[in-house]
């Protein structure tokens, strides 16, 4: 044999093994680009307008926590005796024409599945209808009065547990909901998915285990800072009972910007909005290295000038002019001005309970271990939170959109203003919660009926502990003025 | 020709290959002590003012006692059953100013990665309230009464031999919180954690007497500080002495003038102030110091601040007029000891009959090994004393209202107790919980709350004896109200 034709042999092999190699190489290296291009991705919905995007906008939840988007549609069928009424509506969720998740939910496409999780605006959205048989308008902003987070909550723990949550009964779910799914999402992703969403369920389900032992907190209402102990996995058997069941409104979230520097939340324990936020979003699922900051911060910069809409029925203006002396008198120097000027001396301040003298379950559930806690939350961020604090009292809150935050009191026992004029003595001690009919008279919604189209309201018990209707009274707080004072100071409180 | 040209290019190649590996090993290098141990110093807010700096300044003990940061984060979600009681490590009762990243007296410094350790504030920061609806004030320099030292020693090894303590469970944990890069990922997955983990365990058999079922617990604001020095330091094998003492007050250092024969620490085991700040940081370090003389000044630097720092003036109102009958009973029952010559000297246990624990629980041979273990750092200081000790050193009383519970042992829970025979005293109760008696001086140490929070001491145990010190306790009630109302100008 000579050099030349082993030479030849050897790039003839040489070529040989060369179109081999891309025989495998070639369709590996497509097949990274679909898996890269299926899996790789990390994109939420976004909406054009700001108010869009606070009802259906991303926190950044669904990294973490995201229900695969047609899981989330099947498990009101899958699970269904373990809500209410059908559907997700059952539990107060506001679904508007043309949309395919209630307001108070995003999507996101990520690791290659559709998702969908909570926002902000699920708890802080809620309808009000003006007159019985009219269609219900929705309020971005005002207090969720019709959502119950508690049975949400204990949807999800029930139907991860139950023996339909498996692969075989959420399938055949999903197919009738026509959801087109490819092969790969129906031989892999989706039952991985769905055994994975079990499992991280059921750990929360451990973990949340505190709310069986708990009064049913009622649509509108959460027990935020026991919920908090969770994020640390604090031991909750073993939390002394002062701590627990302490179950409060949802707030309103308007005009954030004059509130700057005040004590937030009920116990005015922060005073930071921006950091006040970022706890809330936990509550939507996220966590430090998953937030995402600039969609939150798209929702807090809505909320710094985000406006209540004005009461929506006549004001009696001789009455008002009346009830705007008698608010100036007992009200402003704790309540501001009006409804869009928030100056006064103790407003944003905390009143000491023993002034205050409400319900204390809400102010002992937020500890001092609970507090220095927080204060490692976002450890290695420019924005850890530095400015949560143990109060000894409850702030005084600015009150504009008043209207739209019945029931009163941070613990929503009374159920309208005219009531919380009254002293304790004389509020309704059980009444009805969760109507979306406004009772423009007494300056709340309709408390007094039980039962509406097959529809059962919230009986809510003001003799349970943390559902008290205690406080807030005496000659100060204007419990003895005259009736007529007192009308005419609620018809100024509508101008609100 | 060819054969040179080939050699000549395999050469070449060989030195291609050479210089590249030579690149990556520079480069692995340089990665590995930057993530590894390239040390950063801490923020400037540290040393803001001398107090930030006694609360959060490092005295280089990340180096071998610190725990990884992140680490030191999850621990307490991962394993909060391992705690005393819910709250993270709040349930240790640390010091802790609400808005600040970690407990007073946990430092945190970068060396390589993240690290946290502790300084002299962990064991000397005191909280107290007029009342349990007010947030507490902080005061530096005074005992750690809060603190649940044996808690935390505890707690870490516990959490290390725990199988979840595994790279998988951190990391995965680790995740939620924050986004590490990949090479810190790999970085924990394969050293931190394991090295970590295997560290944690080796302390246990360096800490077998606190898990000694015959000996209680310390509970909050004490330390079996002598058996700490003699385990770790001496390297002394485990006996079956025992003897927590209460955490003492660090301030106004200056008033031990070892010129006039005066000795430090309970037992007077030490010479003077500079050694004994030496030899409990050197406790905290675990290990020679890394970088002796910045461990020196940091040192030098607490001596000069601790020797001024006055002691904290009692806040609450003092009824002068009973002060001042209060004082002339002092002069007459108390000088002798706490406003003499005598102050600062030991007095022999038969003249002062409180609990000898304590005192068994170190001996002349381990001051000797002690010092000589010092003197092979290469540190100079007088050092221990080299001697059989046999009482307690009279005890100044500057600054003696937040000093509560009494006695070395804090076996009494306040003055006006310490006042009564030994068998009226209180024979359980419950230390750490913060709120103030101003009536009886002390701390609460009973009710709900207390109870709660604080640790059971019960006099009966091995080293909690509260007899002796009998002395002004056959006065009248009315001469004791009026001698504690004395003690709070102190």
């Amino acid at each position: 044999m000579d050099r030349q034709s082993d030479a030849q042999r050897a790039a003839r092999w040489r070529g040989r093994f060369l179109a081999l190699l891309a025989l495998i190489l070639v369709p590996v290296f497509l097949l990274g680009i679909y898996l890269f291009q299926r899996f790789g991705g990390d994109t939420p919905v976004d909406y054009a307008s700001a108010e869009e995007h606070f009802k259906y906008g991303s926190t950044g939840g669904e990294h973490e926590m995201g229900f695969p988007y047609w899981i989330w549609r099947a498990l009101p069928q899958v699970c269904a005796e373990h809500l209410p009424g059908p559907g997700y509506e059952s539990l107060g969720m506001i679904f508007e024409p043309g949309k395919d998740v209630p307001v108070g939910t995003s999507k996101r496409r990520y690791q290659g599945v559709d998702r969908v999780f909570l926002n902000c605006a699920v708890c802080h959205s809620s309808t009000v209808r003006t007159e019985k048989g009219k269609p219900p308008m929705v309020v971005t902003g005002m207090p969720a009065n019709n959502f119950d987070i508690m049975k949400f909550q204990k949807f999800f723990f029930a139907c991860a547990a139950d023996p339909r949550f498996r692969k075989e009964y959420v399938m055949a779910e999903i197919d009738r909901l026509d959801a087109n799914l490819d092969l790969l999402d129906r031989i892999v992703v989706y039952p991985v998915a769905i055994a994975i969403m079990r499992e991280r369920v059921l750990t929360l389900a451990g973990r949340f285990d505190w709310i069986n032992r708990q009064q049913e907190w009622g649509p509108g209402r959460v027990d935020t800072f026991n919920s908090a102990k969770v994020i640390f996995n604090f031991p909750m058997d073993n939390l002394p009972a002062q701590e627990m069941s302490a179950p409060a409104d949802f707030p309103s979230i308007w005009n954030q910007k004059p509130r700057q520097g005040m004590n937030l939340h009920w116990d005015g324990n922060n005073s930071l909005v921006e950091e006040r936020n970022k706890s809330a979003a936990f509550g939507t699922g996220t966590t430090p290295p998953t937030i995402d900051i600039e969609r939150i911060k798209r929702v807090e910069d809505w909320l710094l000038e985000a406006k209540p809409p004005a009461f929506p029925f006549p004001v009696n203006a001789e009455q008002s002019a009346k009830g705007g002396a008698l608010y100036k008198q007992y009200c402003a120097e704790c309540h501001g001005a009006s409804g869009s000027d928030f100056g006064g001396e103790y407003v944003g301040k905390v009143t000491p309970i023993a002034g205050i003298a409400t319900d204390r379950r809400r102010l002992d559930s937020y500890t001092p271990e609970l507090a220095v806690n927080q204060g490692t939350l976002y450890a290695g961020y420019p924005w850890r939170f530095t400015h949560f604090r143990k109060t000894f009292g409850y702030a005084n809150m600015p009150l504009d959109g008043l209207w739209l935050r019945a029931p009163y009191l941070h613990n929503g026992s009374v159920p309208t203003l005219r009531d919380l004029l009254e002293p304790a003595e004389m509020r309704p001690k059980v009444f009805y919660r969760g109507n979306t009919l406004y009772d423009p008279a007494r300056v709340g919604f309709v408390s007094n009926v039980a039962e509406e189209d097959g529809k059962l309201y919230f009986e809510f018990d003001t003799r349970i502990d943390g559902n008290t209707n205690v406080g807030h009274e005496g000659k100060a707080y204007g419990t003895e003025l005259s009736a007529d004072d007192k009308s005419a100071l609620v018809e100024f409180l509508k101008t609100f | 020709m060819a054969a040179r040209y080939e050699s000549g290019r395999t050469a070449g190649a060989f030195m291609v290959f050479l210089l590249l590996l030579l690149l990556v090993g520079a480069v692995g290098a340089y990665v590995a002590w930057d993530r590894g141990f390239r040390e950063h110093p801490q923020p400037d807010w540290v040393r803001a003012t001398p107090e930030m700096r006694f609360k959060y300044g490092s005295l280089g003990a990340e180096n071998d006692a610190g725990i990884p940061y992140w680490i030191f984060y999850v621990l307490p979600r991962m394993f909060p059953e391992k705690l005393p009681g819910p709250g993270g490590y709040a349930a240790l009762g640390v010091p802790w100013e609400q808005g600040q990243e970690l407990p007073v007296g946990f430092t945190k410094k970068t060396i390589g990665f993240p690290r946290v350790a502790n300084n002299c504030a962990v064991c000397h920061t005191a909280t107290y309230r007029a009342k349990p609806d007010e947030a507490p004030i902080f005061v530096v320099a005074s005992p750690g009464h809060t603190t649940n030292v044996e808690g935390f020693f505890r707690f870490l090894i516990d959490c290390a031999k725990d199988p979840r303590f595994n790279a998988d469970n951190l990391m995965s944990e680790i995740n939620l919180v924050t986004k590490l890069d990949v090479i810190d990922k790999l970085l924990y997955r394969f050293f931190v954690i394991p090295i970590t983990k295997k560290r944690l365990i080796e302390r246990e058999a360096q800490f077998a007497w606190i898990y000694r079922k015959d000996f209680p617990d310390w509970g909050r604001g004490r330390d079996d500080a002598m058996n700490l020095t003699k385990y770790f330091m001496v390297k002394q094998p485990m006996d079956d002495t025992f003897g927590p003492t209460d955490m003492p007050s660090i301030w106004n250092l200056q008033k031990y003038r070892a010129d006039q024969g005066m000795f430090m620490n309970f037992a007077g085991d030490s010479h003077d102030a500079y050694s004994v700040i030496i030899d409990s940081a050197l406790g905290l370090l675990g290990a020679p110091p890394a970088h002796k003389q910045e461990f020196l000044d940091e040192v030098a630097w607490l001596h000069e601040y601790l020797t001024k720092l006055p002691a904290p003036k009692y806040p609450f109102p003092i009824d002068a007029a009973q002060a001042e009958i209060g004082k002339e009973v002092f002069a007459k029952n108390c000088a002798t000891c706490h406003a003499s010559a005598r102050t600062g000297t030991p007095i022999p246990l038969a003249e002062i009959g409180t609990d000898r624990n304590r005192l068994d629980s170190w001996n002349k041979n381990a001051a000797v090994i002690a010092n000589k273990v010092v003197t092979d750092m290469g540190i100079q200081r007088k050092g221990l004393v080299e001697a059989t000790l046999d009482g307690y050193i009279a005890a100044f009383l500057d600054g003696i209202w937040l000093r509560a519970p009494y006695l070395h042992n804090g076996s009494v829970p306040s003055l006006r107790d310490l006042l009564e025979p030994a068998a009226s005293r209180p024979t359980t109760f419950y230390r750490g919980y913060d709120v103030y008696d101003p009536v009886k001086v002390g701390f609460v140490t009973e009710g709900a709350e207390a109870e709660r929070l604080g640790s059971k001491l019960d006099v009966g145990q091995k080293a909690n004896g509260n007899q002796g010190h009998e002395f002004g306790t056959s006065l009248s009630a009315s001469e004791k109200d009026a001698l504690v109302e004395y003690l709070k100008t102190l």
